[in-house]
Order: C-alpha cells, then structure tokens, then sequence
C-alpha cells in the first residue's frame, strides 16, 4: 500500500508515549501499535479526529502517500 | 473418513445401548459401571479442558469422543502484536480466555454450555513464515462426536471480530 503512517515520528515531536496517546484516544496500545505500522484494515474518521486532536496535528501529518 | 467415523461410532453407541437396555436389568452391575464410566468420562474431561497441558488430548485424532476442526489463517502482522490483539479480541467476544503462554504462542479459550453443545475448547497456536504471522485454530468438543457446526461457528466468529478490531 501507497499510504504511509508516520504515527511514530509525530509521537516523538510531540514528545508523547503510544500508551499516553491510547488513554487519550481510547483505543488499545495494540490497535494504535498496528496503525503505527500500516497494518490496520481503515481508520475511522472519529478515530482520526481524535487523534489530530490529541497530538494537536493535521491528518496529513499522520497520513502520507508515496508514489 | 471423519464422517464415516462418527456413523460408525454413533451406531456402535445406539447397538450398544439397545442391547444392554434389551438384556440387562437396570441394577445390572455391568450396566452401572458403564454408566459411571461414562459420567466419570464426561467429569474427567470438564476438569482437564481449562489447562494448555492436555491440548493434544482434546484435539488428537484418536479421541473419537470429540469433534474438531483446524483452520488457519495468514496475517501481515507481527506475531508478539498479533498474540496480544487476539488475547484483545477474546477479551471482548462470548468467548472466555482460560490461559495463554507468550512463550509458545498458545492460547486455550473455551464457549459457554449451549443448547448444541457441552462447550467446546478453542486453541491459538501462532507461527511466523515469511516474516508473516499464521494462526492455527483448533476447535474442539468437549464430550461429543458431532459439534453441529459449532466448531465452525466459533471460528467464523473469532475472525469476524479480529477482521473487525482491524477497523479502529
């Protein structure tokens, strides 16, 4: 897939552990684990919404597509 | 061959039974032994089914007294953070997670008593190939030889849940 999570290089701008995001969020460290590594079926746009506003960023710093 | 084995089974148990009912009495001593072996059967198999230990017992191809079924299923998923997603999804389905062991990549859940069946034992067994995780499942009766498609509907279950935590 053409789509890459750069989940992990937000978290260490935002100076924010995965299990500090997941309380935050309210999804499991695993769920968030397997986005960090693109493996997940979707995203919600709730989830994503969540997110962008936990760590105070835009989807598209998240979400990255790579020819 | 499974099919032909519990027909032969079931007819070996119906012949059995008419016959002893036909010739012995209801106090008959051979009778009541039968009756007691069978119940201490069924009690030996309750207690033993919640320990990852008698895995092999249940699902052993020479214990015609239970049914089961295998299946696998292929993720691209690393296997530690698919252990832990399965544990996730038992944790949240109608099945109950009696032991699991991030040692060996085992895990044993079981289902509830239902009209269908006594319950059935769920076993996980995880494996990495090609950097991909493969799950092995294995459902398995209790104490009967036909499951009525209950070991199936475990399955479909238990992957119709992982499919959905997929989605966050």
């Amino acid at each position: 897939m053409a789509i890459i999570v750069n989940l992990d290089l937000v978290l260490v701008k935002r100076k924010m552990k995965l299990k500090e995001l997941s309380e935050k969020v309210g999804v499991s460290t695993v769920n968030l684990s397997i986005l960090k590594q693109g493996k997940v079926k979707a995203i919600r746009f709730s989830t994503l919404n969540s997110i962008c506003l936990a760590l105070n960023c835009q989807p598209g710093d998240i979400l990255e597509y790579v020819e | 061959m499974t099919t032909l084995k519990h027909i032969f089974v079931a007819f070996f148990i119906i012949i059995f039974s008419v016959l002893t009912t036909y010739y012995l009495k209801p106090s008959n001593p051979i009778r009541l032994t039968i009756l007691f072996l069978m119940l201490g059967f069924f009690i030996f198999n309750l207690i033993i089914r919640k320990h990852l230990l008698y895995k092999n017992y249940f699902t052993s191809t020479y214990n015609i007294l239970t049914a089961k079924v295998h299946y696998e299923v292929t993720y691209d998923i690393s296997i530690d953070l698919m252990f832990e997603k399965v544990i996730e999804v038992i944790n949240n389905s109608n099945f109950k997670l009696v032991e699991s062991s991030k040692s060996t990549y085992e895990i044993l859940a079981i289902t509830p008593i239902s009209l269908k069946s006594w319950g059935e034992n769920l076993y996980i067994d995880f494996n990495v190939k090609d950097e991909k995780t493969i799950i092995k499942f294995c459902s398995a009766t209790l104490f009967q030889m036909y499951s009525w498609e209950k070991n199936k509907e475990n399955y479909d279950e238990l992957l119709n849940n992982i499919e959905k935590s997929l989605v966050i």
